[in-house]
């Protein structure tokens, strides 16, 4: 890969960084990200055929391990999303709830033609055609299907862009929700809902921009109803334990 | 020997035994037959119990927009003669709706839901007429021929940008990938 310069993949406008007031942050921020970009769980949600290209990257032959990637079972657990190819509209659903499952910083990889522009199923109507119209991506990797070499270039990609501070697609999550929101209700109908408080979540991370809310959060606040919780005619493991 | 020439004669009984059924030997193992809806359930019937095709493969819907008619094909394998036997019926577009073979095979259950969901044919007395794959979907049956899949996804979907900045700066260095070939092999 030598002669390659890495050059950071834009999707949308990036946010500025918070500002940071102690001095120590100049030093600690990019030792941090340092740190970060060099150890990374991937969960790979596996959408479509792409999948079929990532045991030969994760085990012995392309072995992931040695950037310090590793796959991982949850999304809790996990640093970056991979996205293995056609996404279809009920599917999309899944991966968001696994995505705001994950605790940012949370990185997305779109692999595969599929989830830049619906690939060979461009005419589908149940594939979705652009990924990042519904969650923030950091990294695409083009191709029909990608190498293992060009995954583990688009891991490079992300690991540099982490490594420089420019991966912040996380970010753009919380900070124009209302946008993404609103392609999720466009697609799924009015009554979408995840179980993540999205907003809450931009609160904690302070990062509560202008386009946070509007129109679709609203309608999301207006028709959102609580989690189901066990009530007491259900049988439920817990209340099993807690009475004996 | 005898006795596959004893099951093909078997079959050749249970073919003959129909009105206005006319088939063709398409090879050894495929034979195509056509007939009249009404008569599809009594040879399915006849089929299973007296010619050994006791395995359904499959239902096929083709949708016949031109001749306002729908295709339905039921394929019905048997083990013993190794052979398919494809029978063709023609329905009418309009009402869309045909008798359920479920109570002569079950697994047609499936097949019958699946062509409800993807073409709108409805099966009376199929068990489950209920949203299969599709769960989520509650637009027109998206397999028929007058539903537009091109237009519904220009409407729906947007588009990515086919040749935005930022991949013109990546293909400069030579289409973003990572090894030539001139290169060799990693």
């Amino acid at each position: 890969m030598k002669g390659n310069k890495v050059i950071p993949i834009e999707t949308h406008e990036r946010v500025p960084a918070r500002q940071r007031t102690n001095p120590w942050a100049k030093v600690f921020d990019p030792f941090m990200d340092f740190c970060r970009s060099r150890s990374l769980f991937l969960l790979h949600y596996c959408t479509g055929c792409g999948a079929v290209e990532l045991p030969p990257t994760v085990t012995s032959r392309f072995d992931v391990e040695r950037l310090g990637i590793q796959p991982m079972v949850t999304p809790r657990q996990a640093d970056i999303l991979l996205v293995t190819g056609y996404v279809a509209t009920k599917t999309l659903k899944r991966i968001l709830l696994s995505y705001e499952q994950m605790q940012a910083p949370k990185y997305v990889i779109g692999i595969c033609s599929c989830t830049v522009n619906g690939g060979m199923y461009w005419q589908s109507y149940a594939t979705v055609k652009k990924l990042n119209e519904y969650l923030p991506v950091d990294v695409y990797i083009a191709g029909c299907m990608p190498r293992p070499e060009a995954v583990l270039h688009g891991l490079q990609q992300l690991m540099e862009d982490i490594k420089t501070g420019r991966a912040n697609a996380w970010q753009d999550y919380f900070n124009r929700y209302d946008h993404y929101l609103g392609n999720q209700q466009a697609l799924f109908g009015d009554r979408w809902q995840t179980p993540t408080d999205i907003i809450g979540e931009a609160r904690h991370y302070g990062l509560l921009g202008e386009q946070t809310l509007g129109e679709h959060t609203a309608l999301l606040e207006r028709i959102k109803q609580p989690l189901e919780v066990p009530t007491a005619g259900v049988f439920s493991p817990h209340s099993e334990t807690r009475e004996t | 020997m005898s006795e596959s020439k004893a099951i093909s004669h078997r079959l050749d009984d249970v073919l003959k035994e129909i009105e206005g059924v006319r088939y063709t030997r398409q090879s050894k193992t495929r034979i195509r037959v056509d007939l009249d809806a009404d008569a599809l359930p009594t040879l399915l019937e006849l089929l299973q119990g007296r010619a050994g095709y006791v395995h359904l493969s499959a239902i096929t819907c083709v949708d016949w927009i031109d001749a306002d008619q729908f295709e339905l094909i039921y394929h019905v394998w048997s083990y013993e003669d190794k052979a398919l036997v494809s029978a063709h019926i023609r329905i009418s577009r309009d009402p869309g709706r045909y008798v359920s073979v479920y109570d002569i095979y079950t697994p047609a259950a499936f097949f019958e839901r699946d062509i409800h969901e993807m073409f709108g044919v409805y099966f009376e007395g199929a068990p489950d007429m209920e949203k299969f794959i599709l769960t989520e979907w509650d637009g027109p049956p998206p397999m028929r021929k007058e539903f537009d899949t091109e237009r519904y996804v220009n409407e729906t979907f947007a588009w990515q940008e086919y040749n935005p900045e930022w991949l013109r700066e990546i293909s400069a260095q030579g289409g973003g990938i990572a090894v030539k070939p001139s290169e060799g092999a990693l």
